[in-house]
């Protein structure tokens, strides 16, 4: 009987690391194809859509693929309704009556939404992969919580703004996004630009609990060392292209930090893929211009990339870190004589 | 050795009129048992009709599935249907239609009419959007 709980100790142990990277042997290809093929199709007859994508595919993350693809690649984010869900739900905060009220009517008008236009905000994508892939027979669950962009008051999340979807594949819970994976909203015009991004697809969870913070903490995914909500407000801001790249952010542990001149910072991170360590770059704003400069050390091992950097003047810096051309994360220096 | 192999088909025509026979019997057999016993077989295959509504009213457009195949309709502009196969009872339909509770309804020896209220589904409506512009401190003028 002693036996057991080792056994789970040590499967969960083996299990922190490996997410995407478990279905390494499948292919999306056909997945992607078959999503592709069916683009246009509307959501009024929900059944068929799902034969349709999923009848000549072998395995469940195959099918829970070609779901959350055709999803990505159809429904589009609708920023009025979501401004104007931020407004109401921003002023019925303190107001649970008021609040309920709210919800109830505009849910009514999101899903009527969805199935004729093809228009929604996050939670109706989380809904929509939860009903596709139950309709698949694969178990699928609709999470809330924090999720963190460079836009918002990153200092101040006060209210869950996000949803996400958890999904159980061969016995394991993995995470995905398919609202940020879907594309993204142009900060000035505020148009839905498709633009699939391919990280959100059952990310580490380590790098995803940095954005993606949920009210119940079972979804983080995270056995051990799981942080707390104060450290996610501290934590650096992460883009939605770091998971392109990154498996795991290591230091700094936060965004805003306080250091002296002339003193070595470093940054570490766990590479999700090889890169030529050519194509690191820091871009920095001291808030007169923004220079890209490469880092003072970058050193690669054993998919770890360590870099550095040091200030040789006083002030106030935003740093970002771009690997390939894509935007990774955020840091401010404040760097004091 | 004609005679021999003329009887020897004759045998078998008499063992395949007896087995047929024995078919026929069992049949028969059980769809004598199966007024008795409802789940047992093809005599109580009964087409099922229905309505779904929602708290407004009748609600088009529901997607109805047999559990387990891929036979399925959808209701029409009054949230009526009828289902495109026959079904036994134990045949399970599930009920599903955007932003409403799955209902799954196990079907019985009467239930050549089904009623179906659906529920909303009890979701939190939320959203961030994501972008792709670099964070940017706000600064005061001495920083």
């Amino acid at each position: 009987m002693k036996f057991w709980p080792v056994v789970i100790f040590f499967a969960f142990v083996f299990n922190v690391q490996a997410q995407l990277s478990d279905f390494e042997n499948i292919n999306f290809e056909k997945a992607d194809a078959i999503a592709k093929k069916y683009k246009g199709e509307e959501l009024h007859n929900l059944n068929q859509l799902v034969e349709k994508l999923t009848e000549h595919l072998n395995s469940d993350v195959e099918r829970f693929r070609a779901i959350y693809m055709w999803v990505c690649t159809n429904i589009s984010n609708d920023y009025s309704l979501y401004s104007k869900n931020t407004r109401k739900r921003n002023r019925y905060l303190n107001d649970p009556v008021l609040l309920e009220t709210w919800n109830a009517e505009f849910k009514k008008e999101i899903f009527k939404q969805l199935v004729e236009n093809k228009q929604t905000i996050c939670t109706g994508y989380a809904y929509l992969v939860k009903e596709m892939a139950q309709i698949a027979d694969i178990e699928c669950e609709i999470v809330h919580g924090y999720g963190k962009t460079s836009t918002m008051n990153v200092d101040n999340i006060t209210a869950p703004n996000h949803s996400w979807n958890a999904v159980k594949i061969n016995n394991k819970w993995y995470l995905c996004d398919p609202t940020w994976a879907s594309g993204l909203i142009d900060p000035d015009t505020f148009q839905f630009k498709f633009d699939f991004k391919d990280g959100l697809f059952l990310p580490s969870p380590e790098l995803f609990v940095m954005n993606h913070y949920p009210l119940d903490k079972k979804w983080m995914l995270i056995e051990t060392n799981q942080p707390t909500f104060e450290m996610f407000l501290q934590a650096p801001l992460i883009y939605n292209r770091a998971y392109a790249n990154l498996s795991d952010h290591i230091f700094p542990l936060e965004m805003h930090n306080i250091i002296k001149k002339d003193v070595p910072i470093a940054f570490k991170y766990k590479l999700a893929k090889s890169i030529d360590s050519s194509n690191v770059m820091l871009m920095i704003d001291d808030g007169h211009q923004t220079i890209e400069t490469k880092p003072l050390k970058s050193q690669l091992s054993d998919s770890y990339l360590t870099i550095e950097y040091q200030f040789e003047k006083r002030g106030f810096y935003d740093v970002h870190l771009v690997i390939n051309n894509d935007l990774i994360s955020t840091y401010t220096f404040r760097v004091k004589g | 050795m004609k005679t021999l192999v003329q009887s020897a088909v004759l045998k078998n025509v008499h063992l395949k009129m007896l087995l047929t026979i024995f078919c026929f019997a069992l049949f028969n057999l059980n769809s004598v048992m199966a007024q008795t016993n409802p789940t047992a077989s093809a005599a109580n295959e009964i087409t099922v009709k229905g309505l779904v509504i929602n708290e407004d009213g009748p609600l088009p457009g529901v997607n109805i599935l047999l559990k387990g195949t891929k036979s399925g309709t959808v209701t029409d502009m009054d949230g009526t249907f009828t289902f495109p196969v026959k079904l036994k009872p134990n045949d399970v339909l599930i009920f599903q239609y955007i932003g409403y509770t799955t209902q799954e309804i196990t079907i019985k020896t009467d239930s050549s009419f089904l009623k179906v209220e659906l529920s909303p589904d009890l979701v939190e409506i939320l959203g961030a959007l994501d972008v792709d512009k670099p964070y940017k401190s706000k600064r005061k003028k001495n920083n």
